[in-house]
């Protein structure tokens, strides 16, 4: 494709390999129903899965809710749940989360209570890079991931299970699952550095031609002030 | 017309034979839109579009002017996302390998329409010339556009006629890339031939060396 002159920065793979397969149409009809759901209404736990989906969908009912009463029962959690969002502004309270997720996986880390088997690779999964190759190869080994833990779970432990196992397991897979529908950090992050630098110039040309006083004007300077903020937060969250 | 290295849009490509954008890059366009879409209308009026196309193209002032007018063809003095995703199909066919017949021949109706400014659904040599820097137009290619196809002779393009030439020259554009490659062979084959040469006068002069230490030893 005559990339071979782009050596020194090289493209987000995300932005430059299609899927390779398609996606499995239940985790598509899942991914769909899971971020309709996470804008809507918080749902309740349903004792009968759908058969059309077998265990898969009713496991991931099963992860949503326990995701979003393990919200509810930590009492330093108040953030609302990071949902799909399309409006940017938006985006602080899903920083915001994924830093209190962090402070929470980090203070889970010390307890010992992340299993050896998510633990270990939570800490190296972590990275900014690492959705879009859990969405390019991993549908299947995630899909099958989610379905043997959730067999596990519901055959070895009861419907009510403790706080502790909650926030152990299910946090991290509805926080990955979420992660699929956005963009890379990488991307977000030079998108809004240029957004910054051309917003900038565009703030000059309107001081100079409509005044410093004008609607628009402040509007773009609150705007340009905002983003500053956003991406002084979401450095801090990294340099972390 | 050249991208930004290392810009936002530098980093998006076309699919080679539809020319036309993934779901994922339009996604991401569409995020990178918002961005830039500071008053919350689903618009970029003429300021922000002008700083943002200074930003990430080589274009004057003139030009960007003359894409905006051409991409505003609601004339609201705005651009929503249609039209910005269109602009941008355009710059990355230019940008990457030179995807501007292919473009216009997969999208002659668009294009058609963007370079019909004055609604006649014809197109008259000025036109084309006009917007020659976003479509790269040569003009020798211009006088024969004008010269083979201008079937009704009224020195204007009507839909059928400018087919017709994206057509032919998508499938000059397809010669010329075969020429391309067989003279990539060649030039590939006559590399191997001249290195086989090489070694094996390499090799016929090390053989010789030996027999003469063996014969003057002889001797």
């Amino acid at each position: 494709m005559g990339r071979s002159r782009r050596d020194p920065a090289p493209p987000p793979s995300w932005s430059v390999n299609p899927l390779p397969h398609p996606p499995r149409p239940e985790a598509c009809g899942n991914w769909v129903r899971w971020g309709r759901s996470m804008e809507g209404k918080p749902l309740k736990a349903s004792a009968k899965s759908s058969s059309h989906h077998g265990s898969g969908g009713s496991s991931l009912q099963d992860i949503r809710n326990m995701w979003t009463t393990a919200t509810l029962s930590q009492p330093k959690l108040n953030v609302q749940l990071p949902t799909v969002r399309e409006d940017s502004e938006l985006e602080e309270v899903s920083v915001s989360a994924k830093t209190l997720w962090l402070d929470e996986k980090a203070g889970h880390d010390a307890e010992g209570g992340w299993e050896a088997s998510d633990g270990g690779e939570d800490k190296d999964r972590f990275k900014p890079e690492e959705p879009e190759e859990l969405e390019l190869g991993g549908d299947s080994s995630q899909g099958s991931r989610l379905e043997e833990d959730d067999s596990k779970t519901d055959n070895e432990k009861p419907s009510s299970v403790s706080s502790l196992d909650i926030s152990r397991h299910t946090p991290h897979r509805a926080y990955w699952v979420e992660q699929q529908s956005r963009l890379p950090l990488p991307l977000t992050e030079l998108m809004e550095n240029e957004a910054l630098e051309i917003l900038t110039e565009a703030l000059r040309s309107y001081q100079s031609e409509i005044g410093r006083g004008h609607t628009l004007t402040k509007q773009l300077q609150r705007y340009i002030e905002g983003l500053k903020r956003r991406r002084n937060r979401r450095l801090q969250v990294l340099a972390i | 017309m050249k991208l930004k290295q290392g810009s936002f849009l530098w980093y998006l490509y076309l699919d080679k034979l539809y020319c036309l954008l993934s779901v994922r890059n339009v996604k991401a366009l569409v995020e990178y839109f918002h961005l830039l879409d500071v008053h919350r209308k689903k618009t970029l009026n003429d300021v922000l579009f002008y700083h943002f196309l200074h930003h990430v193209t080589d274009l004057t002032r003139n030009q960007i002017t003359v894409v905006f007018n051409m991409l505003d063809w609601n004339a609201v003095g705005e651009i929503g996302f249609d039209q910005f995703y269109m602009l941008v199909c355009i710059l990355l066919a230019q940008e990457q390998n030179h995807l501007e017949e292919q473009f216009i021949f997969r999208h002659s109706r668009p294009v058609f329409e963007l370079l019909d400014l004055d609604g006649e659904l014809k197109i008259g040599p000025d036109n084309l010339h006009m917007y020659n820097f976003l479509f790269n137009i040569k003009k020798q290619q211009l006088r024969d556009l004008y010269h083979n196809f201008d079937i009704t002779g009224d020195r204007l393009l009507n839909y059928k006629e400018f087919k017709l030439f994206t057509i032919f020259s998508m499938d000059k554009y397809q010669e010329s890339q075969k020429a391309e490659k067989e003279k990539k062979k060649e030039k590939a084959l006559l590399k191997k031939k001249l290195s086989q040469v090489n070694q094996s006068q390499r090799e016929s002069l090390l053989g010789i060396k030996p027999f003469e230490s063996i014969s003057n030893y002889n001797c």
